[in-house]
């Protein structure tokens, strides 16, 4: 025996462990492509194309690093170069990313509107979350999906979407304050009152 | 107000940063902190955005959690296993090649001498197809 045969794998093996190792993710990366895609029958696809993508160059990746974040990133960029460019989707402006942190003044937020958002947020049903998902801008969407459903950390983030650490942070932020605005509204609009975070009048 | 120049608001603005854990990221970390330990309103605050940070991705953990269709499963499988025995290692490639000569002498004595040549390549993929 060659050392080239202990070295290469055979198709079906490589087939085998692929299926074994990579497919125990297709539930999560469904719903990760129902909330990118918004439709069940592009997320699909979606889940479809990237685990063939993901086959096609898995001699590539490296066993022993992270297998979910990598079908992610394959996830990710999929979506990025062919699904968003059939959607009409309003990019965001290169300076309200990095211009971020002096975008706002801060104050501090009442006790009474603390309690109320806490109370809004626990009672609102799961239609109501994904909606708001959904409005929110498709890069924020992502990041904010995540960090947050996924639980990655924002370098790991950088990494998927391939974009800067300090961008990603931008966005996590803006995407959780925009994500925190509308649930409020529709809390509000549930015969909850908030007063936070809403866009005017809510901070004293 | 400490002697060290940060307000509320620069602590309220690094919000993110302190949720993720990765103050040291920022070059006023150590102001921010000493700031937190003497400012309850900002400590509060910060309290209030870690629980609904928490809470948020709590809710939205529990909503998306969608489970994909069983024939999505069994689609992706086939598929892989199509894409797999498209590969070289499955590919049976059969030539055949055949070369006719035939040499005729007329009544005159001239000679013809006639070459055919039949070639024939058939490639084949075997696709597994056990489920």
């Amino acid at each position: 025996m060659s050392s080239k045969d202990l070295v290469l794998e055979s198709a079906s093996d490589r087939t085998v462990r692929f299926e074994r190792d990579a497919l125990v993710f297709t539930n999560q990366l469904y719903a990760a492509a129902l909330r990118y895609t918004k439709n069940p029958e592009d997320a699909r696809d979606l889940v479809q194309d990237t685990y063939l993508k993901a086959f096609s160059s898995f001699h590539q990746f490296e066993e022993g690093t992270n297998l979910r974040a990598w079908l992610y990133r394959v996830l990710t960029t999929t979506f990025i170069n062919t699904y968003r460019k059939g959607q009409r989707q309003p990019q965001i402006a290169h300076n309200e990313l990095e211009e971020w942190q002096v975008a706002e003044a801060q104050s501090h937020t009442s006790d009474q509107g603390k309690s109320a958002e806490q109370e809004a947020l626990e009672n609102l049903p799961d239609s109501d979350i994904k909606r708001a998902l959904h409005e929110i801008p498709e890069d924020f969407r992502i990041v904010v999906y995540l960090a947050d459903v996924e639980g990655f950390s924002y370098k790991e983030i950088a990494e998927i979407v391939g974009a800067p650490a300090g961008t990603v942070m931008s966005r996590l932020h803006r995407g959780r304050k925009q994500l925190r605005e509308k649930l409020a509204s529709y809390a509000e609009s549930l015969g909850y009152s908030t007063n936070a975070p809403s866009k005017k009048g809510g901070r004293e | 107000m400490s002697f060290i120049e940060i307000q509320c608001g620069d602590v309220l603005s690094s919000v993110i940063f302190i949720i993720e854990g990765e103050l040291e990221q920022i070059p006023q970390a150590k102001a921010i902190e000493s700031h937190l330990t003497t400012c309850t309103p900002c400590a509060a605050e910060i309290e209030h955005e870690r629980l609904m940070h928490q809470m948020l991705q709590h809710v939205l953990q529990r909503s998306c959690d969608e489970k994909a269709p069983e024939d999505l499963h069994q689609s992706i499988h086939r598929q892989l296993r199509a894409q797999m025995a498209g590969g070289a290692s499955t590919e049976v490639v059969t030539s055949f090649s055949m070369t006719e000569i035939s040499i005729e002498i007329d009544e005159f004595g001239n000679v013809e001498h006639r070459e055919i040549q039949i070639e024939q390549t058939h490639i084949q993929h075997f696709i597994d197809e056990e489920d």
